[in-house]
């Protein structure tokens, strides 16, 4: 009985005793007890990721907990990186999660399905059999459906989010199904390890990675499946948002790792390149999206989809280049890949949960109602504004240190490759980089225009700081977003052989202080920027002092046009902000505008009132969800003749179908 | 652009040659300035009437730019402002605010007769009174109204050039 084994065995006690405890005990005492016991397995479950990833692998087979299959168990470094991931989340949001019982979250229903969910994400990565995983998968979705709902006898749009994110969730799990299935019909076997061995023609392989990929992406938010996870994740409540979009959504990602490149040992190079391609997709299309959006929740969701596909493009890159021979290299990018998977999660939790706190605060999550929460909620602003830097990914942030790796191995395959890498890199270069660039205009729109200037609204005027459990675990998230910002060096070469492991390559990152790249002369070194940045801010800071001190200080009226006081209604709002950034964008966005003006009676000529309303639809949704939607609904309604009421019409229906299926079977045979 | 650059070399020099200097007394801050002015314009109830002129004054044929005046959109960023109209009641705070926006050394610049001594709106019930009642004044240009010359002679003895 290894480290890894113990306390992944522990974890899972925990949160099953979490599950009991939040259904046991009373309402007074509930939040914390589950809280305090779902950290602990949070804790439990990071320590077993560390040991797998370090090189305790540990596998077992249970053949009586399952019917027919039996529940198999195994961590490897792979499974390992994001168990721990998940482990962390769950430690912060488990906390942060004492304190946010607001509106009936402190109910049995929601305390006791908040640790399953946990459980349920910590099996996903250490199933080692296909009927095991799905069993997670699914648990792990009927637990977050659960969870989603959780506030829709408050507000409608939980319930339609719930809707969307149920039929979603399960038609990627059907795929899922499918894919799996074929896979295990193949190979003979349901343990992954006989799959790994089985040979598989390459038309099953690839019909196989088609269907499990179509079920992995919508589970990772990527376009054009990404439609529930903007409704979802808000609707949510907030340490569950963080739960999902910093560790569910992760867990699409690793299913993609896992069957393509590990099950599957790679395939051919189309494959990568339409991962690549979805990645890249779903990073503009995301984030342009977030750039848009005046829902502070919503923002953050789509910002998941964006960050996603930033993932998918470091894992499409590391599989076209181990297919096109270039191991190296693969590996280079499948670190960057997993590195941001790290940092989004560190990061996305961080700002999921000060959203939390501002929605606990104010009770709106409309950037164009907050602002001015700098001097009401001090903490939450210093720490939503860390974990804004960290998600514009500019230095000293720490998903400047990913998106820098996965740009260097973007970059440096150009040489090697021939006509197929001198189309792909640069496009998908030119994506991470128009990204980056609108990360950073939509989180100085986050920041700027929810946390400073005066309030817009009622509730922002009487926002409080959150309690120190809710502070406790922003804390938590944030310090492991400056930790992977100051000192990735510490966790790189342990993710350097976790990707080299699954690729079959070296190591291709070394370094204590400095990385260095295996390969590539390039080096970055974050602690050395961090410090650079500091000793600038700080000599800027003190000659601005000196050479200020020379001249006769006066103090002045802050500007006003000599009109004043300046009102709140004078602020960019996030809609007026973002406006330049929609007309940008206007052939991707299309935003619509409709502009009402209502006559006095007396006169056509005199205005009394006019109403404007701009909305940003989701294109994506409008022209291939709805139609869909819109045949579902009329078959329904065309399906309700045939229900008229009468029982005669129905049994003679029973009978008929039953004497149908009897000559089909008799034909058949 | 070839059209543009055409047009250019057709049309030639349209401002009028530079008028002698004339010699007066400069404010003491606009020694200062060391020939460079930059000017915010305040309308505090004018008629419209001196804008035409000012706007004349900046323009092609009297380009009072030549001479190192500048118009700018914003008091933080102006040396001296050019204040027009009798100062009427809805004006006048906004006027004292705009005089305590602009960094020192300043100088006010009273165009019109208006903004001089009130002209004919002198006593009207809207009418707070002339510029130099609320804010001190440096210069004042006569004419009701003063004519694009006047106009850049004054700034000429602004700027020094």
């Amino acid at each position: 009985m290894n480290l890894t084994q113990t306390s992944f065995a522990l974890a899972l006690a925990l949160c099953l005793a979490a599950a009991l405890a939040a259904l046991a005990l009373p309402r007074r005492t509930r939040p914390a007890v589950a809280g305090a016991l779902t950290a602990a397995a949070g804790a439990c479950a990071v320590v077993s990721g560390a040991a797998a990833v370090a090189g305790q692998g540990w596998s077992a087979w249970y053949p009586e907990l399952l019917p027919l299959l039996g529940v198999r168990l195994a961590l490897d470094p792979l499974g390992g990186v994001f168990l721990a991931v998940t482990g962390a989340v769950a430690v912060c949001a488990a906390i942060y999660g004492i304190g946010y019982t607001r509106h009936g979250l402190a109910g049995r229903g929601v305390q006791a399905a908040l640790p399953l969910f946990v459980a349920a994400m910590l099996l996903v990565p250490a199933a080692a059999g296909v009927g095991t995983f799905l069993v997670a998968w699914e648990l792990m979705a009927i637990t977050s459906l659960l969870l989603v709902v959780a506030e829709h006898h408050r507000r409608a749009a939980a319930g339609e989010a719930g809707q969307w994110y149920a039929v979603m969730t399960h038609l990627g799990f059907a795929a899922i199904l499918a894919g799996l299935a074929a896979l295990a019909a193949h190979a003979g076997g349901d343990a992954f390890e006989q799959i790994r061995q089985a040979a598989i023609s390459p038309v099953a392989a690839s019909l196989i990675f088609l269907a499990t990929g179509a079920g992995f992406a919508s589970k990772a938010g990527i376009v054009p499946l990404h439609v529930w996870l903007p409704r979802a994740h808000p609707e949510a409540p907030s340490q569950v948002s963080a739960l999902m979009s910093a560790a569910m959504v992760n867990m699409g990602v690793y299913g993609i790792l896992r069957v393509g490149l590990d099950l599957l040992g790679g395939g051919p190079a189309w494959w990568w390149l339409l991962v690549l391609g979805a990645g890249a997709a779903s990073a503009v299309y995301g984030i342009l999206h977030a750039a848009v959006s005046a829902d502070l929740k919503r923002l953050l969701g789509h910002s998941t989809t964006e960050n996603m596909g930033l993932v998918l493009i470091g894992v499409g890159a590391a599989g076209f280049f181990a297919a096109s021979g270039s191991r190296a290299l693969a590996a280079l990018a499948l670190v960057a890949a997993l590195l941001h998977v790290i940092n989004h999660s560190a990061f996305k939790t961080l700002l999921f949960l000060a959203a939390g706190s501002v929605l606990h605060a104010t009770g709106t999550r409309d950037l164009d109602a907050l602002g001015g929460l700098r001097e009401r909620m001090p903490y939450t602003t210093a720490l939503f504004a860390l974990g804004a830097l960290a998600a514009s990914a500019l230095p000293p942030g720490n998903g400047f240190v990913s998106e820098w790796l996965l740009l260097q191995s973007l970059v440096n395959a150009l040489p090697e490759g021939g006509v197929r890498h001198a189309v792909t890199m640069p496009l998908a270069v030119g994506a991470i980089a128009l990204t980056a660039g609108v990360a950073i205009a939509t989180f100085v729109k986050a920041f700027g225009v929810g946390f400073l200037a005066k309030p817009r609204g009622e509730g922002a005027a009487t926002a409080h700081e959150s309690p120190p459990s809710m502070l406790a675990g922003m804390l938590l998230a944030a310090a492991a977003c400056a930790g992977l910002a100051l000192a990735p060096t510490l966790l790189l070469p342990y993710l350097a052989e976790t990707a080299g492991g699954v690729i079959g390559a070296p190591a291709a990152v070394t370094g204590e202080v400095t990385l260095r790249l295996g390969g590539i002369a390039s080096t970055i070194s974050p602690l050395l920027i961090a410090c650079w940045l500091a000793a600038a801010l700080v000599l800027v800071l003190a000659l601005l002092r000196v050479f200020a001190a020379r001249r006769a200080r006066r103090e002045a009226r802050l500007w006003d046009c000599g009109a004043g006081p300046m009102t709140a209604r004078m602020e960019y709002t996030a809609t007026s902000f973002a406006e330049p950034l929609g007309r940008v964008f206007d052939n991707v966005l299309r935003p619509e505008s409709d502009i009402d003006v209502i006559p006095a009676k007396e006169s056509a000529y005199i205005v009394e009132r006019v109403r404007y309303r701009a909305r940003v639809a989701d294109r994506i949704e409008r022209r291939a969800y709805e139609p869909v939607l819109a045949a579902f609904a009329a078959a329904g309604r065309a399906a309700t003749r045939l229900a008229n009421g009468s029982v005669h019409r129905y049994l003679a229906y029973g009978f008929y179908t039953l004497t149908g299926t009897l000559i089909l079977l008799a034909v058949i045979a | 652009m070839v059209s543009l650059w055409q047009k250019i070399r057709k049309t030639g020099r349209v401002a009028e040659p530079p008028p002698p200097r004339e010699d007066g007394a400069a404010p003491a801050a606009a020694a200062e300035l060391a020939g460079s002015v930059q000017i915010r314009h305040v309308d505090a109830g004018s008629c419209n009437g001196c804008e035409l002129e000012i706007a004349s004054a900046f323009g092609p044929v009297y380009d009072a730019e030549r001479y190192g005046a500048r118009l700018v959109a914003s008091p933080r960023h102006a040396d001296a402002l050019l204040v027009t109209g009798p100062v009427t009641r809805n004006m006048e705070v906004a006027l004292r605010r705009t005089y305590e926006a602009v960094p020192q050394p300043r100088l006010v610049i009273a165009l019109g007769d208006c903004a001089r001594n009130c002209g004919v709106f002198a006593g009207a019930y809207g009418v707070a009174g002339a510029v130099g009642d609320v804010v001190p004044v440096d210069v004042e240009v006569p004419g009701c109204p003063p004519e694009p010359e006047a106009i850049v002679s004054a700034l000429r003895g602004l700027t020094g050039r």
